[in-house]
């Protein structure tokens, strides 16, 4: 299986896709991508609260509007004039006329909503709010703050209570994660692990997208381009298999050493200091796990890749055949970007053991939780046996697929393949 | 002595007998002509001879062993269907396959580099193959074939798709290769080419062997009571003559075939006395062409083609 000519095959591919300006394209542009992404998700959420909005506030007790006025002064998006608010005191009879005279301006879009605090609000804090979209959570978490603050302001007001003690009744509740790892040290948990969890996932995500649609592509093209019968001429279809999966991971695993580099060096150097709450917990050790779990993922996932090329002979039917391998990474995908909810979920436990999900589940439950030995252990098991246990299967559908043409296969004779001795 | 046997070839697509149990032996030192109609079974054939298919039964026996990964080393394989890496350069892609069959080195290139300027393709040598013509592209594949010194050279309708200058070309190097003591086993279409060039034939029709053997001892064979003819003028009166049996018209030639080969001279004699102005009468010589559809359509009638 391993020999000079699969070994002349793994330096080809080496060639064609270490040393080519594809790969440095590819290795520069994921990271870039993928910082867009995180940088375009921040930019929309910040995007839908700054918008604009015109308010106007109208309490029933006048002592309330004084306050309100007081707070809503202090408001950056006020300070900028993102957010206009006109404040007046009176009664709901009151407020129903003006209602009426402002529902032109309403459906105008001139003003956003009007908010109505009944003299209750003081003992229940329930206001109303009137607009043309009466549930927008983005606009209420701008202005709830500052009502809440003159509620609390006015309910105080008269009940000999020191300016501290109503400014702690004002904070809301601030959460310190703390991280419990077997080293019995509790650390301060911050943002970074949650950070590098999304890396591994998205870099394991598109990377074996990418090097298996390639992958794909090759070995349709090979068959294409009839090179595959002067290629078994001389090769066997194993050697040949192997020979370019080989040469492929090792061009996935070299190109993900480069991407997880800025982080050896974050982890192993004093070089960047960090600010406390993006403290990485990862070690050298989990890289290392990291490289070896996705050189395994690569062989079998480039190897189910492969086959797919083998049953069609143009890069369109092979696109739309290939789903079955797509969901294998989709799903584990998904649950690996659950874990930034929970990181203890069970789905995704599970999933890091589990044959094919381990090999994205896992990076990024290391880097998130402290993940028990066995556990990694087992994964690595799990992977290493699914990736034998696919081997063979994969191998025998390129056997025969890639020497056939003509009329796209059923997925019946594709199974009818495996029998074939 | 024989170099490769192939022994009761069987293979089935869904059903189909692409190869019904073929049998033929390719003698030492020979040019061997795999010949047969398109579809007749010969690509599947030459695909089981390079162990690319593998046989639902039978067997290629080469000098007395069955053949494996080794003898693939020996082997030049010009598939019928060519391919290249067309990002490759020509030099790169000589030594990529050169390497897969175990030869490297400066020998290899030094080799390259000859053939190369052999072909006028000396100055191309670090173009993409895809910057190349079609004629040329077959070039360089022909020479990807022979590169590593095989022993044997299969090549699977070789003379498909070349311009006149390039069969030349590749003809004089097969009867190079032949004299060099390579054993040259090709498959065509083209009676023509196979007369000319091959030594021993076997003739597929249907996925079976309908004749084979020494081409020399099938021509002679075939030969008796058939008569070779160039000429000018109208021999439609030959038609209901009793002495001829049967008549091929191939435009330039026509094939006269006597119920008794006593008639022949009776035949030439027959054909000055209505004026025909005889070119060329060859007394029991035949074409490839002529037996192959005797052979072919007599297949039904007769079984003698079989000799193996």
């Amino acid at each position: 299986m391993f020999n000079r000519r699969t070994l002349a095959i793994i330096k080809r591919e080496l060639r064609e896709k270490l040393f080519s300006k594809a790969f440095i394209l590819m290795t520069l542009l994921v990271p870039i991508f993928l910082f867009a992404i995180l940088g375009m998700q921040t930019f929309f959420i910040s995007m839908g609260g700054d918008t604009k909005a015109n308010i106007e506030i109208i309490s029933e007790t006048p002592q309330l509007t004084g306050a309100l006025v007081k707070s809503f002064q202090e408001q950056n998006d006020v300070k900028t004039g993102n957010l206009k608010v006109s404040f007046s005191t009176g009664t709901k009879s009151e407020f129903d006329t003006r209602l009426n005279s402002l529902k032109k301006d309403i459906l105008n879009d001139k003003l956003t909503g009007i908010v109505f605090i009944p003299d209750s609000a003081l003992k229940d804090k329930k206001i109303e709010y009137y607009s043309k979209n009466p549930n927008n959570t983005s606009l209420f978490n701008r202005i709830k703050q500052p009502i809440n603050k003159a509620l609390i302001e006015v309910y105080f007001t008269g009940q000999n209570l020191s300016e501290a003690q109503i400014s702690f009744a004002r904070a809301s509740v601030d959460f310190n994660g703390f991280r419990i790892s077997a080293d019995k040290e509790i650390h301060q948990e911050g943002i970074g692990n949650t950070i590098v969890a999304f890396l591994f996932t998205f870099l394991l995500y598109f990377s074996l997208i990418l090097l298996g649609t390639m992958i794909m592509r090759s070995v349709v093209q090979e068959k294409n381009n009839r090179i595959v019968e002067v290629l078994l001429s001389s090769a066997s279809s194993t050697e040949l298999m192997v020979g370019k999966i080989l040469g492929n991971s090792i061009t996935g695993v070299v190109q993900m050493f480069i991407w997880l580099l800025p982080l050896m060096a974050i982890i192993s150097t004093s070089w960047f200091i960090l600010p406390e709450e993006l403290t990485l917990s990862i070690t050298m050790g989990n890289i290392v796990f990291v490289l070896f779990n996705y050189f395994i993922g690569l062989i079998t996932f480039l190897g189910l890749f492969a086959s797919v090329g083998s049953i069609f002979d143009n890069d369109q039917d092979a696109q739309s055949g290939v789903w079955p391998v797509t969901i294998l990474i989709m799903v584990p995908f998904f649950i690996s970007l659950s874990l930034n909810d929970n990181p203890g979920n069970t789905i995704a436990k599970i999933a890091s053991m589990f044959p094919f999900a381990s090999i994205i589940v896992m990076p990024a439950r290391i880097a998130i939780t402290d993940v028990p030995t066995i556990q990694i252990v087992i994964s690595i098991l799990v992977s290493i046996a699914t990736m034998l246990a696919i081997f063979p299967i994969a191998g025998k559908i390129y056997r025969v697929g890639v020497l056939m043409t003509g009329k796209k296969p059923k997925w019946s004779e594709v199974v009818k393949w495996l029998k074939v001795k | 002595m024989n170099a490769l046997e192939v022994l009761n070839l069987v293979k089935t697509f869904d059903g189909f007998k692409a190869v019904d149990d073929i049998s033929f032996a390719v003698p030492e030192g020979s040019v061997f002509g795999l010949i047969g109609r398109n579809g007749a079974g010969k690509t599947t054939t030459i695909r089981m001879m390079m162990n690319i298919y593998i046989p639902d039964s039978g067997e290629v026996i080469l000098r007395g062993t069955k053949i494996g990964q080794e003898f693939k080393d020996k082997v030049g394989y010009l598939p019928e269907e060519r391919g290249l890496y067309k990002k490759m350069k020509v030099m790169e892609t000589l030594l990529y396959f050169a390497e897969l069959k175990g030869k490297t080195g400066r020998e290899v290139e030094k080799r390259a580099n000859e053939y190369l300027e052999r072909f006028e393709l000396a100055d191309r040598k670090n173009s993409k193959l895809e910057d190349l013509s079609k004629g040329n592209q077959q070039k360089v594949q022909f020479i990807t074939t022979i590169l590593h010194n095989p022993e044997f050279i299969i090549l699977d309708e070789p003379f498909s798709g070349l311009d006149p200058i390039n069969t030349d070309l590749l003809r004089e190097i097969i009867v190079e290769l032949k004299s060099k003591g390579k054993i040259i086993i090709f498959s065509t279409h083209l009676m023509d080419f196979a007369e000319k060039m091959c030594d021993q034939i076997a003739m597929i029709e249907k996925g079976k062997v309908i004749l084979h053997g020494s081409l020399k001892e099938i021509k002679t064979k075939y030969a008796q009571k058939n008569v070779s003819l160039n000429y000018e003028g109208n021999i439609s009166f030959l038609k209901n003559n009793p002495l001829v049996e049967s008549i091929e018209d191939f435009g330039n030639s026509t094939g006269i075939r006597v119920k008794d080969s006593a008639q022949i001279q009776q035949l030439l004699k027959l054909l000055v006395e209505n004026n025909i102005t005889v070119n060329k009468f060859s007394a029991n010589d035949i074409s490839l062409h002529e037996i192959f559809i005797e052979a072919a359509g007599g297949n039904n009638k007769t079984k003698t083609g079989k000799e193996a």
